[in-house]
């Protein structure tokens, strides 16, 4: 039996893949017998001798290299900084959570408030914005990057399809159904819209003009006319259409009465909700609300002057620790205000320039004597 | 009987499948498997199964399927398909790739399984398949066919029942062994009479030592008492080997299919794993620590975070009801596999994948390589395993052994030196051999009429005291063929040495003729056939060093001659002129020669049968055998007169030099492993510039050892490297090129020994260490004098 059970365990406890040799094993020699006659091709690929480029750093390589980044760098770091500086930018924080602000009295608002609690800001901008203005709301130590949040949606009710709008996403947990009504827009996200309403007025001479702000063309394209759908059915009554669902639970109306004065904003395709419904990636994000356009060539869009700011205070951040804000600002071909960019480049161009000298200097002091050891043989 | 007690050890065999005759042993019959070999890994329907096992042994793998399988079971920020389908990718290519190498092995084994095999039943010859073959039946086995497994040898075609066999693909020794028949059965020479053979063998159970078997055939004749045989590895044709320059042999099979000692070997072997790969496990372990102390820390900060309510859940972010009532602890547990999921990339899954196919595409380009090309044998290299590619080039030591791979292996009588007296059979002259006509040339004076008498049975020791075999065909090629001789013979033999003696010995007037029924023939000076009888051949080994042979003269005077290395020689030696011969082998050696003395013993007849008996007791036993041997040689052995010695040139190696030094140019140290007289050695090293002009030369050997002790020794050559290496660094670092000096080791046997030998104190580590720190500051290490098992120990 020794044998058996000798022979058995040979065989199990092979070895795991090192005897790659097919055949070597059993053969033996059994695979010399038969000779091989062929030479391997004598061809660039097997033979390893397709042209092949390899960078032998060389002080002669790498010295220009480093001054031809810094001397690009430089310019094109001054540039972006300039054109950003040149961008005009102003911005409110109008939470109130001091106590000296006018609406600190709102500060612990509730969501069904009627009236909404409204709250007057005035300040002065000191430049005129010459070109179209942006007019955003800023949020901070708000997640909408949080995962429960982000995944709290149901895209196919957004873009219109009908069983997804009577029969929301699991997703949409817990603001799916409410009174066993599926809701419409389901998820936390649509739920926790942004619902203040800013007015922006110019004071001059103790009179308040309105300045026109427009709604539309706040959101991408494809947003509007891919993304977001409302549901289809018989005639274009949004009421009839989205019979059957209910409002979500923090919102003080449907989403068929968003804006029902145009129907083209109205619904899903309400270009604020469809801001709002790109989520932000970090805590503290600003969103665009308003354009303000240059009406004639001849006057800035907004004059350097006083302005007051009308809120209708609805949101409630006090509970969260968070922050609320209004932004304006001017656009350049390089997008927002953000000097970050162009310093990083000026550094950048700057450390390559630094080290260029600093290596440059160390060859021509030093290199001589090591030129025989850089390749040893 | 040893067999009773210790039967599980030891298997018996029924030559031919008889049963022995009633009243005699009863045996428990064993069971043995057919003969078929099995080199593939899997089989049909274990497949999967089993390679999927085998590659979930990897770490990576394994680490990657525990990331599937976490993904699947919780709610994870990526999609299982992320990490699945990668996973999925490496799996089933490996597993493809795994399928056709075992598939080829399949076709191989089935080749090989399915080969035909001629063997005797009822007297007759029978083909069949090689998977057939059971333990016990006797095959026929033809001139260069390879042995289907492990035979005893029963008889062969040849008259002396001897066979020649190569086992190149066994061990890589291309020279041919002689191997001998079963003494009761070398007589049956048909089918017939091998089928009218009744015997059982005895012999222990496989192992995979090539060199060793011991085992005892019974022949019955008739109704008599058994005739127990030894048998030994001698009798023994082994698996894989081919038999050549003999018709046909046949063989009784004893080892079969997995069991041979060929298929034992192959098992034996373990995966190698490269330095790359260990170190990458190494990594991925590094890695593996800092994924899970990352989720970790990630969910103690998640936990602090959130431990304010408002950031937990704030009024736009709610919980659901499940999330509300689900365990802290297991939340916590989760949100831990899914840190640990979410930072997983951190062991690139595409590392393995790329490492793999680019030690795969690097073995087809090794066998592609044209200058790795052959000519003469059209072979290209040829890739056993992708796994150690990349160890190619990190070589740092190369063992060599100095006979047969630094030199050609191919022997040239040189001279003899009889008491001191040099003989030298020819000169040679623009690389061309001019042969002495008229015999010898005397560079000493003419030695008187005692002398005279030496001489003659110096020649006739060289004659007779050796194994070859004297094939008349001509026809074969390969072999040394000797074309002095009038009539046209070969010279065979497993050691070129002998065959470069005897051939010498021709010239100088004395022919070994043949050997024909146990006597040898040998031809003199004067044309007179002088008979030998040949009653006892002490084999070459490499532990005693030396050989021996009794032998009958036709006046009936019993000589023993014997014929070895000097420091084997010299200790037996009783009378002669040892200082004269030992100081012309120490000058021979210093010329790069191999040296051997011969000595001999006049014996009477009641030595005679002395001997006869304590060899026959010795070789009959089952156990120990080699130890019983081997002490009976050595109480044989001893009391010699010393005749004289040879020198044998062995010459180096085509390109051996160059090849060497190209070697130590890519920083690779050469070893050199012989078993040579240190003399010899050096001077084969400085030929071959392994050791160069300008190289120290370290010497650890006995003498030395004797007058100093070992411990200063070792320290003093330690002291010597480190002050070098030292010196070295502060050069290399000041930028100045140095001609860097190389250290040649040269250390013998004997002191090597005094090392390796563990000692009561326990100073023996540090010895070793101290051996070993010398070694590796040396570019060269020669050691010389060196029994085998010394040469493993290295």
């Amino acid at each position: 039996m020794a044998v058996n059970y000798s022979a058995k365990e040979e065989a199990d406890g092979h070895p795991s893949g090192g005897v790659g040799v097919p055949g070597g094993g059993a053969v033996g020699g059994g695979g010399g017998g038969a000779v091989k006659t062929r030479k391997p091709d004598n061809t660039a690929f097997k033979q390893q001798r397709l042209p092949a480029w390899q960078p032998i750093l060389t002080a002669g390589t790498v010295l220009p290299a480093f001054f031809i980044i810094g001397l690009i760098f430089i310019p094109i770091g001054i540039g972006i900084f300039v054109t950003s500086n040149n961008i005009r930018e102003y911005e409110i924080d109008y939470t109130g959570t001091e106590p000296s602000s006018p609406c600190n009295k709102c500060l612990n608002v509730s969501w069904d408030s009627t009236p909404p609690c409204t709250c007057t800001i005035n300040f002065t901008l000191e430049h005129s914005f010459e070109s179209n203005v942006f007019m955003y709301y800023g949020l901070s130590n708000f997640y909408q990057n949080h995962r429960r949040y982000v995944k709290s949606r149901d895209d196919s009710q957004l873009n219109g399809d009908n069983s997804s709008l009577l029969n929301p996403s699991k997703e949409c947990e817990p603001y799916r159904t409410n009174e066993d009504k599926p809701i419409a827009p389901c998820g936390a996200i649509a739920n926790s819209m942004f619902n203040d309403t800013l007015k922006l007025y110019r004071i001059d001479n103790d009179t308040r003009t309105p300045i026109p702000l427009i709604k539309k063309g706040i959101a991408w394209w494809t947003d509007k006319n891919v993304k977001f759908r409302n549901p289809t059915g018989d005639g274009n009554n949004l009421t009839a259409l989205f019979q059957g669902t209910t409002k979500p639970v923090n919102w003080p109306k449907p989403v068929y009465m968003l804006d029902p004065a145009e129907p083209d904003n109205n619904g899903f395709i309400n270009e604020d909700f469809i801001v709002w419904m790109r989520t932000a990636a970090l805590p503290t994000f600003r969103k665009l609300y308003r354009l303000i356009e240059r009406k004639n060539n001849l006057q800035p869009t907004l004059q350097a002057g006083r302005y007051s700011l009308d809120i209708a205070y609805n949101y409630p951040v006090h509970s969260f620790d968070g922050r609320k804000r209004m932004i304006l600002s001017t656009i350049s071909w390089m997008g927002g205000k953000n000097p970050f960019l162009g310093i990083a480049y000026i550094t950048v161009g700057s450390i390559c320039f630094f080290l260029g000298v600093v290596l440059l200097f160390i060859h021509h002091k030093y290199g001589n004597r090591n030129t025989s050891a850089d390749i040893p043989n | 009987c040893a067999g009773e007690e210790n039967w599980v050890d030891s298997r018996t065999i029924y030559v031919g499948h008889r049963e022995p005759p009633p009243g005699a042993e009863a045996y428990i019959p064993q069971r043995f498997p057919d003969n078929r070999i099995v080199s593939s890994k899997y089989t049909f329907w274990n497949f999967i199964p089993k390679n999927l096992f085998e590659q979930f042994r990897r770490i990576a793998n394994f680490y990657f399927l525990i990331i599937f399988l976490v993904q699947l079971i919780i709610d994870t920020p990526t999609s299982p398909v992320t990490s699945g389908l990668p996973l999925l990718f490496v799996i089933t290519v490996t597993a493809i790739k795994q399928g056709y190498e075992d598939w080829l092995r399949h076709k191989a084994d089935n080749a090989i399984n399915h080969c035909p095999v001629h063997f005797i039943q009822h007297g007759k010859l029978v083909r069949k398949q090689s998977r057939k073959l059971r333990v016990g039946d006797i095959v026929m086995v033809k001139e260069d066919e390879k042995f289907p497994c492990d035979l005893i040898f029963l008889s062969s075609s040849r008259g002396d029942g001897t066979c020649f066999v190569t086992t190149t693909s066994l061990d890589g020794e291309s020279s041919h062994k002689t191997y001998y028949a079963v003494q009761d059965t070398k007589a049956f020479h048909n089918e017939q009479e091998i089928d009218a053979l009744h015997a059982t063998i005895e012999c222990e159970q496989p192992q995979p030592d090539l060199y060793k078997f011991v085992g005892r055939i019974n022949v019955y004749h008739d109704r008599n008492e058994p005739i127990a045989r030894p048998l030994g590895s001698e009798n023994l044709l082994l698996r894989g080997a081919t038999l050549k320059n003999t018709e046909k042999i046949f063989g009784v099979a004893i080892y079969t299919g997995m069991e041979t000692k060929m298929a034992l070997n192959y098992q034996s072997k373990s995966q190698k794993r490269s330095a790359v790969e260990k170190s990458m496990n190494v990594f991925l372990v590094v890695y593996l620590c800092i994924l899970v102390s990352k989720a970790l820390i990630n969910t103690v900060l998640k936990y602090a975070w959130q431990s304010e309510p408002f950031r937990d859940e704030p009024w736009y972010n709610q919980k659901t009801e499940p999330e509300k009532k689900r365990n802290l602890f297991l939340q916590a547990f989760t949100d831990f596999l899914a840190f640990m999921v979410l930072f997983n990339y951190i062991i690139p899954v595409s590392m393995y994948v790329t490492v793999e196919m680019q030690k795969f595409l690097g073995s087809y380009f090794i066998a592609w390589d044209e200058e790795m090309f052959d000519e003469d044998t059209g072979e290209g290299p040829l890739v056993n395993t992708s796994d150690l590619n990349e160890e190619l080039g990190q070589i740092e030591y190369v063992f060599t052994d100095k006979t047969g791979t630094l030199t050609e292996n191919n022997m040239e009588f040189v001279e003899c030196c009889i008491e001191g007296h040099v003989y030298v059979p020819h000169v040679i002259c623009n690389g061309q051999i001019l042969h002495d006509c008229t015999g010898i040339d005397m560079i000493d004076s003419s030695p008187g009429s005692s002398g005279k008498e030496r001489e003659e049975l110096f020649f006739r020791a060289l004659c007779l005291c050796h194994t070859v075999q004297v094939k008349d065909d001509d026809s074969v090629d390969g072999l040394k063929k000797n074309q002095m001789s009038r009539r046209s013979c070969i010279y065979i033999s497993s050691s070129p040495d002998e065959v470069a003696l005897v051939e010498g010995i021709q010239r100088l007037g004395y022919t070994y003729l043949r050997l024909k029924d146990n006597y040898m023939e040998i031809l003199n000076r004067e044309n007179n056939i002088e008979k030998f009888e040949l009653l006892e051949v002490f084999s070459f080994d490499s532990v005693r060093r030396r050989m021996s042979v009794i032998v009958k003269s036709s006046t009936g005077d019993i000589f023993l001659f014997c014929k070895g290395a000097d420091s084997s020689i010299f200790p037996r030696v009783k009378e002669g002129k040892i200082d004269q011969v030992r100081s012309r082998v120490e000058r021979n050696a210093v010329e790069g020669l191999r040296t051997l003395c011969v000595a001999y013993k006049k014996l009477t007849a009641e030595e005679y049968s002395k001997v006869q008996k304590l060899l026959q007791s010795a070789k009959l036993a089952l156990q120990d055998r080699e130890k019983k041997l081997a002490e009976v040689y050595e109480k044989i052995e001893r009391d010699f007169i010393l005749l004289g010695a040879t020198a044998v040139e062995d010459r180096l190696q085509e390109k051996a030099a160059d090849t060497i030094e190209a070697l130590q140019k890519a920083g690779i140290k050469v070893w050199v492993l012989t078993g040579d007289k240190m003399e010899t050695a050096a001077a084969t090293c400085y030929a071959c510039k392994l050791f160069r002009r300008n190289t120290q030369i370290l010497e650890l050997t006995t003498k030395k050892i004797e007058e100093q002790s070992l411990h200063d020794v070792l320290f003093d050559l330690n002291k010597t490297v480190i002050r070098q290496n030292g010196s070295l660094t502060r050069d290399t670092f000041s930028g100045l090129s140095t001609d860097t000096q190389d250290y040649g080791l040269i250390i013998d046997g004997a002191a090597l020994s005094l090392i390796m030998k563990p000692r009561h104190d326990g100073s023996s580590g540090n010895y070793r260490e101290i051996f070993l720190n010398i070694c590796r500051n040396c570019s060269a290490v020669l050691c010389c004098r060196m029994a085998p098992l010394q040469k493993a120990q290295v």
